[in-house]
């Protein structure tokens, strides 16, 4: 009650405040690359080869500013008819400068950056990594393209959704230890990487420790030493055909989950939909608290 | 008497031998018992001694195995059984090919079997196929991509070597195109593929084993049985011919069984570079290049590399036993050949 309460003063606050803070061109900023970027107006023309990086544009008012987009944006709905321009491994470098943006947002994987730099095309990369700076940068986004208000509020929002999950899990007596695959190699995600976050505050206790590593790659015999009671993000077929493992308490008491299809891809982008993304983990975890 | 005698151009004298096959036994020995006694997981020696004892019991019996019992009999000793198995045919393949194409570069993979295997597998994760399917789709593209070669390079019934090599390097460059190719549409399985690619014992239990079993037995046996014709056949194709070997069914043959015994090592555990290519060549410089003694040499020196090279896989930050295997066996190999220098 008392966090709605302060919440809602906090939106009116920012929604005065937000008129007057207009982005003053130009801009520099240092990016994810490293290097330092000035933007000397405000963009009109910009291209996204990112999907959280369409999300979040998208969520902040700028996506009539997008002129292209990677292969694998597809939400939301709006931006399915833009230009395809590849991938960030097989980009489509001549689709990019003849779509002739005034910038174009790309991560720090990925080679695009020197060959657009060199074509005079203005490339920013920028690629939330961790929790904290999925609202970080879209902050920082939101003064790049002069929605600097709304993406405070976007980043308000999405605090506040995320908050009334986890009035749920945080007071949950019985948290179920969990094992959360990735990939089948098995590939799992320690509790400090962007998923390992949205585990815990979903009411898991995630077996894997931080001196593993974000993503580490675990031995079959760790997990079965620590005897998960959930197994996400793989089906019960292929969990029951290895070897030992159907010893788990996951096996045993059937609470073998691979994730949905939705679910799978929100989870892989660190954008708006993050709140959805947590939501929907929660409800894997802890049913009982959505019903 | 027409049986050929098999040249021994590099021979080591018989009193020598043994003592350094007894100093292999002594190793092979020594990292298999590590490998069961050590894991990610630590479990006292005398737990592991009773695990595997009523591990053996349960085969019998319908007991149900718990606890670290399950890891040690489940989970870690089929690992370092196929550490064994794979370490050993890959390796006995290996010294079979450097054999039967006279090259020095010759590895198991030569014909397009890891391509091959590759593409199975990739095809398999991309589609997002079940797990245990991933192995047979491998085996069968691993088979049909040494079948290709084989065609590509027949001459009526002759398989030049040259030929066959020419036509392993291009098959397997075409199929790698198709594997990156579905790696870079399916991006988000890249890690999958590449960890494959890069070999894993990871996910090794009893049933995987038991399917490799057959065609390491069978294949490595047919090409310890052709150590002597293989020995005869280093004198050249044409004086190997005159004493009575038959030349191409003799290539046919190695080809056909070491391709079956790799396909199966691959589908399973993926593609485990540089075991197959250094290991004869180690073995040649202590125990001499004569076949007889250099193939079953060879297959306990594999089997003791990679169940060394697995256990510092899964214990240690290098988490691909493939990336072991070369980092372990390439300074071996050339402080081997730079003490043979000094000679």
């Amino acid at each position: 009650m008392k966090t709605a309460f302060v919440s809602t003063i906090l939106t009116a606050v920012l929604a005065l405040s937000a008129s007057a803070s207009a982005t003053t061109y130009p801009i520099s900023i240092t990016d994810d690359l490293g290097r330092k970027v000035t933007l000397k107006a405000e963009p009109k023309r910009v291209i996204s080869v990112l999907p959280s990086t369409t999300e979040t544009l998208c969520a902040i008012g700028a996506c009539d500013k997008l002129v292209g987009i990677d292969d694998y944006s597809d939400f939301p709905q709006q931006v399915t008819k833009l230009p395809k321009v590849g991938g960030l491994y097989n980009p489509n470098i001549e689709a990019i400068v003849a779509l002739k943006p005034d910038v174009v947002i790309v991560s720090q994987y990925g080679k695009l950056a020197e060959p657009l730099t060199q074509a005079g095309i203005t490339v920013i990369a920028i690629n939330p990594e961790t929790y904290d700076e999925v609202f970080s940068k879209t902050l920082l986004l939101g003064r790049l393209v002069n929605r600097e208000a709304q993406a405070k509020a976007l980043v308000l929002k999405m605090r506040q959704d995320i908050a009334r999950i986890e009035i749920l899990t945080k007071n949950v007596v019985k948290k179920p230890t969990a094992y959360y695959e990735i990939d089948p190699t098995p590939y799992s995600i320690g509790p400090n990487s962007f998923m390992g976050v949205l585990l815990t505050k979903a009411g898991a206790r995630n077996i894997i420790p931080a001196s593993m590593g974000d993503f580490p790659k675990v031995d079959p015999e760790f997990i079965v030493k620590a005897n998960p009671q959930l197994i996400l993000g793989v089906d019960a077929k292929t969990v029951a055909a290895r070897a030992g493992w159907n010893t788990t308490a996951a096996v045993k008491s059937g609470r073998v989950l691979s994730l949905p299809a939705g679910l799978d891809t929100i989870l892989s982008r660190p954008g708006p939909r993050l709140p959805a993304a947590l939501r929907g983990l929660a409800k894997l975890v802890h049913p009982e608290l959505f019903r | 008497m027409t049986v050929v005698h098999g040249p021994r151009p590099t021979a080591v004298p018989t009193r020598r031998l043994l003592p350094r096959t007894l100093a292999l036994l002594a190793v092979l020995l020594a990292s298999v018992v590590l490998a069961v006694g050590l894991g990610s997981v630590f479990i006292p020696p005398g737990e592991v001694l009773g695990a595997l004892w009523r591990g053996l019991l349960s085969l019998g019996s319908s007991a149900e195995l718990s606890g670290n019992d399950v890891i040690v009999w489940q989970i870690r000793l089929p690992r370092v059984v196929m550490g064994l198995v794979v370490g050993a045919c890959l390796s006995v393949c290996g010294g079979a090919f450097q054999g039967v194409f006279r090259s020095p570069l010759a590895d198991p993979y030569l014909l397009g079997v890891a391509s091959g295997g590759a593409l199975g597998a990739t095809v398999g994760i991309v589609a997002g196929w079940p797990r245990s399917s991933i192995p047979l789709s491998a085996l069968a593209f691993a088979l049909a991509a040494v079948g290709t070669t084989l065609a590509l390079s027949r001459e009526g019934r002759r398989f030049p070597p040259t030929r066959l090599i020419l036509a392993g390097v291009v098959v397997g460059s075409v199929l790698s195109a198709f594997t990156t190719f579905l790696i870079l549409r399916g991006e988000d399985r890249a890690r999958q593929v590449l960890a494959y690619t890069l070999g894993d014992l990871g996910f090794s239990g009893w049933r995987d084993v038991v399917t490799v079993l057959p065609y390491a037995v069978v294949g490595c046996g047919v090409l310890m049985a052709l150590a002597r014709a293989l020995d005869t056949l280093q004198l050249g194709d044409l004086t190997a011919r005159s004493l009575g070997v038959p030349v191409e069914r003799l290539r046919l043959l190695v080809v056909v069984a070491a391709s079956a015994a790799t396909a199966a090592a691959v589908a399973y555990v993926g593609i485990i570079g540089f075991v197959g290519l250094v290991v004869p060549h180690l073995v040649r410089l202590v125990w001499g290049a004569g076949h007889r003694v250099l193939l079953p040499i060879s297959a306990l020196a594999g089997a003791a590399l990679l169940v060394l090279a697995d256990l510092l896989s899964r214990t240690t930050i290098l988490s691909q036993v493939g990336v072991v295997t070369t980092l372990l066996g390439g300074p071996f190999f050339l402080w081997l050949l730079a003490r043979g220098r000094s000679d």
